[in-house]
């Protein structure tokens, strides 16, 4: 069987057995999580204890109790009903973590969901991952292993996983725990066949005939012929035996990250100031982060949404210039504009959105040794902080316009827009470094030019001329010095006779 | 951290006094002029504050650090103008070599602000120059300036007013620049370690034509406007005749 494939495919199922209360846990305050806690799910009007944190397991609660029976085992028992959505959210998120150990993960079908509601409901959430091939990367499939678990303790998921050649065999034979040892091929193919058939996932009818046949075991069922199976059973089964025997793949969609990124933190008491936003603030953008390495992308600009409980919400943009795949970057310069902001006086709900990312250019991996990428990345990363603290029209750059009239030549443009650097026509009359951004006009007294001081013409002039299609200027531009030593750039309007100073050489 | 690795930080930082160890190999940035380097004793300091002090606007002070800033734009360098007394002409920027996509110019509403920028371009390798705008720097201010500056690699030019000049300042290099005569600039060194203060220097700026020309003698008359010659042109075309 395993000679079929020129690498044996090594499948990870990976169940979260308590993900329907993990999903809920952020919402509760810490002494409110550090009691007996349930969730509860309804169906058919019966209300059961779908899970329950380990607190309340002490009390002798466990899942399929009925809630009355519950809250007489443990009066103080709080009770949470379940929220699909969030569950699927945050499998999600888990997927993304996933994600970054291996890059075929797959979600339950979700179509497979909704015609077999009930089925699935009870069953606890998971995902697969094919990890044959990552070891390298992790130094060995047992690193692997464990460092998923670290990283899933650090989320503060319970995870249990099942380990096999297939992707249905690893759901069959998950364990009660988090394997960190990778089993060989005939432990697994041991375990898979004395598994007990009733963990097979089929309807109640299929489960009776399997007893009817003294069929116990999945190797009892393996060890028919084809033939012998198809007359009795119907192609559902058949289409699982033949997975379970390698004989055919496994069809479903991969995981791919979604091409925007929305995550929501809510917390019901209310956030008052703003460096206690900080921390959810934190959560969202490692969140983001996560994101980000798995699309292979960058950022180009943040959205927050401040939502009160009553009042409108308040909404901060952050732009990025680029390189931020680092959270506390971003979360600096988050904290940077949030100083600025005027905020209402709760915060209930904190929402993150993105949509907007560029992918990282190839070969843009730091590999010099020199440090020639560094100054550039520090530059954007100064960009940005002035922009987040000073706002975006503190900033400017000068640029160079195609025209002939100075202050139409030259004028100061926003950071963000792309400059071309086109040296058009080289003039070789003096030009003065300062502009004033308006000419202002010059007395003349006693035959002398006055501007604080008097001026005397020192070369010129040079004629520029421009705007004809509109009122036409006609400029005589000269140098001037004054007894100091300062330069300026005067001129004279030619069609009123007038002076007018428009800059310093300096 | 052990007693020899501060010692060591110490002595590499340009501001620790070494006794009579004047001859120093320090690190400079060439300023562009031959005169200016040897009396810096190589050049701007780097990693350090520096503080020019104009007698005025207009008489070259931005012209002396042409050729600084096109070498630190060409090497991708960011260059930050921190609130400066008028709008940069980007025609003669750009003549003179300065990549216009390297420079930024920022204003700030208050010294706070303007403290802040500055402190942020330094640390970020950025070359800052600054204008003192609404009141003069204070000593505790400059300083911390000065202590970002030899933390990080870059040099961080400071234009103060010449009034600035009597108050003690905590920056590496202080000069003061007047003008005597058109088109030359006079430095004088009032601050530099391991040099005398006083020492002078001519710096010879971009030279134009220069004969001065009295007002009564300029050419008068009123200049043929465009409007004239359209109408001397059409007169010639030969279409008309």
């Amino acid at each position: 069987m395993t000679m079929r494939y020129q690498r044996q495919e090594i499948w990870l199922y990976l169940q979260f057995p308590l993900l329907s209360l993990e999903a809920l846990l952020p919402e509760l305050s810490p002494e409110q999580q550090s009691k007996p806690i349930a969730v509860i799910s309804s169906e058919k009007n019966t209300q059961r204890v779908l899970c329950c944190n380990s607190q309340a397991g002490a009390w002798g609660i466990e899942p399929n109790l009925s809630i009355s029976t519950a809250l007489v085992l443990c009066p103080e028992l709080m009770t949470l009903s379940r929220q699909p959505e969030k569950e699927q959210q945050q499998l999600q998120q888990l997927a993304l973590l996933a994600y970054s150990f291996s890059p075929v993960v797959i979600l339950p079908n979700e179509r497979k969901q909704k015609s077999n509601n009930f089925k699935f409901s009870t069953r606890p959430l998971g995902l697969w991952l094919e990890i044959s091939g990552c070891d390298k990367l992790f130094k060995g499939y047992n690193n692997l292993l464990q460092a998923l678990a670290k990283k899933l303790q650090d989320q503060s998921i319970s995870s249990v996983t099942g380990i096999a050649h297939n992707p249905m065999a690893a759901q069959l034979l998950c364990q009660p725990e988090f394997q960190c040892q990778l089993p060989t091929t005939t432990e697994i193919q041991q375990q898979l066949l004395s598994t007990n058939l009733s963990q097979l996932d089929c309807s109640t009818y299929q489960q009776q005939s399997f007893k009817r046949l003294g069929l116990n075991h999945v190797g009892d069922l393996l060890a028919l012929s084809r033939s012998a199976l198809s007359r009795r059973f119907d192609h559902q089964l058949m289409d699982i035996i033949a997975q379970l025997k390698n004989e055919k793949p496994f069809s479903a969609r991969r995981f791919q990250p979604a091409n925007s990124f929305r995550d929501v933190i809510q917390n019901t008491q209310g956030i008052f100031n703003k460096e206690n936003l900080l921390f959810p603030m934190k959560t969202l953008l490692q969140r983001l982060c996560l994101y980000l390495s798995a699309r292979y992308c960058h950022c180009r600009e943040l959205e927050w949404h401040f939502e009160p409980l009553i009042g409108e919400a308040k909404t901060m943009k952050v732009q990025l210039s680029s390189r931020h795949n680092n959270w506390s970057d971003l979360l600096l310069l988050s904290r940077l504009q949030l100083e600025r902001l005027e905020l209402p006086r709760s915060i209930e709900q904190i929402t993150l959105f993105s949509n907007q990312f560029i992918d990282v250019p190839q070969g843009s991996f730091n590999l010099d040794l020199f440090g020639e990428h560094h100054c550039s990345e520090q530059s954007s990363e100064l960009i940005d902080r002035l922009n987040a603290r000073l706002g975006i029209d503190a900033l400017s750059r000068p640029t160079l316009n195609q025209d002939y009239l100075p202050e139409q030549a030259s004028s100061l443009a926003n950071i963000d827009k792309q400059t071309d650097d086109n040296p058009n026509k080289k003039s070789t009359a003096p030009q003065p470094l300062w502009l004033l951004t308006e000419p202002a006009p010059i007395q003349i007294r006693n035959q002398q030019l006055y501007w604080h001081q008097p001026l005397t013409i020192v070369s010129g002039p040079e004629r520029i001329c421009g705007n004809w299609w509109q009122t036409e200027q006609q400029r005589d531009y000269y140098l001037a010095c004054d007894s100091s030593g300062a330069r300026y750039w005067l001129f004279r309007e030619t069609s009123s006779q007038r002076w007018f100073i428009h800059g310093l050489f300096s | 951290m052990t007693n020899t690795e501060i010692i060591s930080n110490l002595l590499t930082r340009q501001d620790t006094w070494r006794g009579r160890n004047r001859r120093l190999p320090r690190s400079t940035i060439c300023t562009g002029h031959k005169d200016l380097n040897a009396l810096l004793q190589g050049g701007w300091p780097a990693s350090a504050l520096i503080e020019l002090m104009p007698q005025q606007l207009g008489i070259g002070e931005l012209s002396l650090l042409l050729p600084t800033l096109k070498n630190h734009s060409h090497n991708g360098h960011l260059c930050l103008w921190l609130d400066p007394p008028y709008q940069p002409y980007a025609p003669s920027l750009s003549a003179a070599g300065i990549a216009l996509d390297k420079l930024i110019i920022v204003r700030s509403k208050n010294i706070k602000e303007w403290l802040w920028v500055a402190e942020q371009s330094i640390r970020n390798g950025a070359l800052l120059l600054a204008w003192v705008r609404q009141q003069p720097a204070r000593y505790t201010q400059l300083r911390k300036l000065q202590l970002a500056a030899a933390e990080s690699n870059s040099s961080a030019f400071i234009f103060s007013p010449i009034a600035a000049l009597s108050a003690p300042s905590p920056a590496t290099l202080r000069l003061k620049l007047d003008s005597q005569y058109i088109h030359q600039l006079q430095i004088t060194l009032c601050k530099l370690r391991g040099r005398v203060a006083g020492a002078k220097l001519q710096l010879n700026l971009q030279q134009y034509p220069s004969q001065r020309t009295a007002l009564n003698q300029l050419p008068t008359g009123r200049h043929r406007t465009y409007s004239d010659s359209a109408m001397l042109a059409s007169q010639n075309s030969p279409l008309h005749n």
